[in-house]
C-alpha cells in the first residue's frame, strides 16, 4: 500500500516537472530559425545518411527507368532538343547585347553594384515528419558553406530559406510553411503582398487592398524586401481572388511556382552583397 | 509483475530504434514514393502504446527522450510533443482499465480516439504560439488522413511493441525494480 502510494507521488512529481519544461520549451520555441542542440546535430548526422540512402536508391531506381527503360522517344527529343538549344543560343546573344547596354547606362549614371555570391547544388534527402511542417533536409551543410537563413532556389523558383545547420545537414523552411512569410510583388501592377504557407501545398497572399487590380494568373516575385531573398526570384501564380464582404483586403490564392512534389535538387544562395551607390 | 531496470533499458533502447526507423520511413521513404502530403507519425502511437500497457514513474522522462530523438527529424521540436504526451498519458492511465487492445478494432479506436485528443492539443498550442486561431481547423482537418491511416496500422505497431516490451496481458503493476 506505501510503495503504491509512494509511487503515485513520485509519478505526480515526474509528470509535473516534465510539464514545467515543456513549457518553458514551448516558450522558447522559435519556428523561423533555431540553433541545433549538440543532441540534435549528432541526431541529424548520425541518422540523416540514412535518409540519403534511401533518397540515393530512389533516385538510381528513377534515373535506371528513365535511362534504360523509357527511351522509345529519345531521338525525336534529341531533334527537338537541337532545336530549342540553336533558339536559346539565338536568345543568348540578344541577352548579352542588353547585358553590355545595362553596364554602359550603369556607367554612365556612375553606379556600380557588385552582387557576389556562392551557390550550392543540394540534393534533397527527406520531408519534416510532423505534418504541420513543410520543411525540407538537404544532404548540404556547414562544410559545403552553407550558412542560416540563406534563400534556396530552383529553376523553377523560390523554395525556402535555411532554418537550421549542421556540418553536413541543413534543414529549409520552405515557403510552404505557414511560419514562412516572403515580401513579394505583383510583376504586373508591382502590388505589394505577403506569401505565407497553407495546407495543400498552396499559398496565401495577404494584405492586398482590395482596390488593388489583380488578377488570376499573374505572377509574383521576391521584393527584396528584409534581407532574406534577393528581389526578382519567381514565387507564385495568383490562382484565384476573393472579395470578402467585410475587410480592406482580398483573400488571395497562390500557387508556387515550384513544383514540390517533383523536388530533388535545389541552389542554396550564399550572398555576399557589396553595394556602392553613388547617385 | 514489475519490470526490471535492465528490462526496462533493453526495451527502450529497442524503441528507440523502431521509432528512428518509423521516423525515417516517414520522412524519406514515403515522400520518395509519392506520399508527400500527409505524414504519420508514428511517435504517438509508440507514445501511446507506452502510456497505456507501462506503468513507471520516470514514463514522462522516457516520452521526454522519445521527443528528442523525434526533434531531429522536425522542426515541431520536443516540448509540443512531451506536453501532448503527458496529457494523453494522464487520460490513459484514467482508462486504462477500458484500454485492454485485446482485438485489432479496439487498438485502432484507441489509437484514433488518442490521436485526436493529441493532435488538437498540438493543433491549440501552434495557434497560440503563432497568436492566430485562424488555421486551427485547417490544421487539425490536416491530421485526419494521416490519423486514420495510423489508426489502421496501430495494430502491428502495438504488436511491434509488445514484443519489444514483452508485456504480459494484464499489464505491469505500479513501480520499477532499480
Amino acid at each position: 500500500m506505501r510503495l503504491i502510494n509512494e509511487t503515485s507521488k513520485a509519478k505526480i512529481v515526474n509528470n509535473l516537472i516534465v510539464a514545467v519544461l515543456a513549457i518553458y520549451g514551448i516558450s522558447q520555441k522559435k519556428f523561423t530559425l533555431e540553433e541545433p542542440t549538440l543532441f540534435q546535430r549528432v541526431v541529424m548526422e548520425v541518422i540523416s545518411p540514412m535518409q540519403k540512402g534511401i533518397s540515393d536508391s530512389h533516385k538510381s531506381l528513377s534515373s535506371l527507368w528513365e535511362n534504360y527503360i523509357s527511351i522509345v522517344d529519345t531521338s525525336k527529343d534529341n531533334v527537338m532538343l537541337k532545336k530549342k538549344i540553336s533558339r536559346l543560343e539565338s536568345d543568348l546573344f540578344g541577352m548579352e547585347e542588353i547585358r553590355q547596354e545595362n553596364l554602359r547606362l550603369k556607367r554612365l549614371l556612375n553606379y556600380s553594384t557588385e552582387v557576389s555570391e556562392q551557390r550550392v547544388l543540394a540534393q534533397v534527402v527527406g520531408w519534416d515528419s510532423a505534418n504541420e511542417f513543410k520543411v525540407i533536409r538537404l544532404n548540404k551543410g556547414k562544410a559545403d558553406g552553407i550558412m542560416v537563413m540563406s534563400p534556396v532556389i530552383t529553376d523553377q523558383g523560390l523554395v525556402g530559406y535555411i532554418y537550421r545547420v549542421t556540418e553536413n545537414y541543413s534543414d529549409v523552411l520552405t515557403i510552404l510553411d505557414q511560419n514562412n512569410r516572403v515580401d513579394v510583388l505583383v510583376e504586373r501592377t508591382r502590388t505589394h503582398g505577403i506569401v505565407e504557407g497553407v495546407h495543400n501545398f498552396k499559398c496565401a497572399l495577404k494584405y492586398v487592398m482590395r482596390n488593388e487590380l489583380i488578377e488570376v494568373g499573374d505572377k509574383l516575385i521576391t521584393a527584396g524586401v528584409g534581407g532574406v531573398y534577393p528581389k526578382g526570384i519567381k514565387v507564385g501564380m495568383i490562382t484565384n481572388i476573393e472579395k470578402e464582404n467585410t475587410g480592406m483586403t482580398l483573400a488571395v490564392e497562390v500557387a508556387p511556382s515550384v513544383d514540390f512534389d517533383k523536388l530533388e535538387e535545389v541552389l542554396v544562395i550564399n550572398p555576399q552583397y557589396s553595394v556602392q551607390a553613388a547617385l | 509483475m514489475r519490470m526490471k531496470f535492465s528490462h526496462l533499458v533493453t526495451s527502450f533502447s529497442l524503441t528507440l530504434v523502431l521509432m528512428i526507423i518509423f521516423e525515417v520511413i516517414t520522412s524519406s521513404l514515403l515522400p520518395a514514393i509519392g506520399w508527400f502530403e500527409y505524414r504519420l507519425a508514428f511517435n504517438v502511437l509508440v507514445i501511446l502504446f507506452m502510456a497505456i500497457r507501462l506503468n513507471a514513474p520516470i514514463l514522462p522522462w522516457l516520452i521526454l527522450a522519445l521527443q528528442l530523438v523525434h526533434s531531429a527529424f522536425s522542426i515541431e521540436g520536443w516540448a509540443l510533443g512531451t506536453l501532448a504526451g503527458i496529457l494523453v498519458m494522464i487520460l490513459a492511465n484514467y482508462l486504462k482499465e477500458l484500454l485492454q487492445l485485446t482485438s485489432p478494432i479496439i487498438a485502432m479506436l484507441t489509437a484514433l480516439l488518442f490521436q485526436i485528443i493529441w493532435f488538437t492539443t498540438v493543433a491549440v498550442i501552434l495557434c497560440l504560439k503563432i497568436s492566430s486561431f485562424e488555421q486551427f481547423g485547417t490544421i487539425l482537418w490536416s491530421f485526419i488522413p494521416g490519423s486514420i491511416v495510423l489508426a489502421v496500422l496501430s495494430p502491428i505497431v502495438f504488436s511491434l511493441m509488445n514484443l519489444i516490451w514483452r508485456v504480459p496481458a494484464e499489464g505491469f503493476s505500479p513501480g520499477v525494480e532499480i
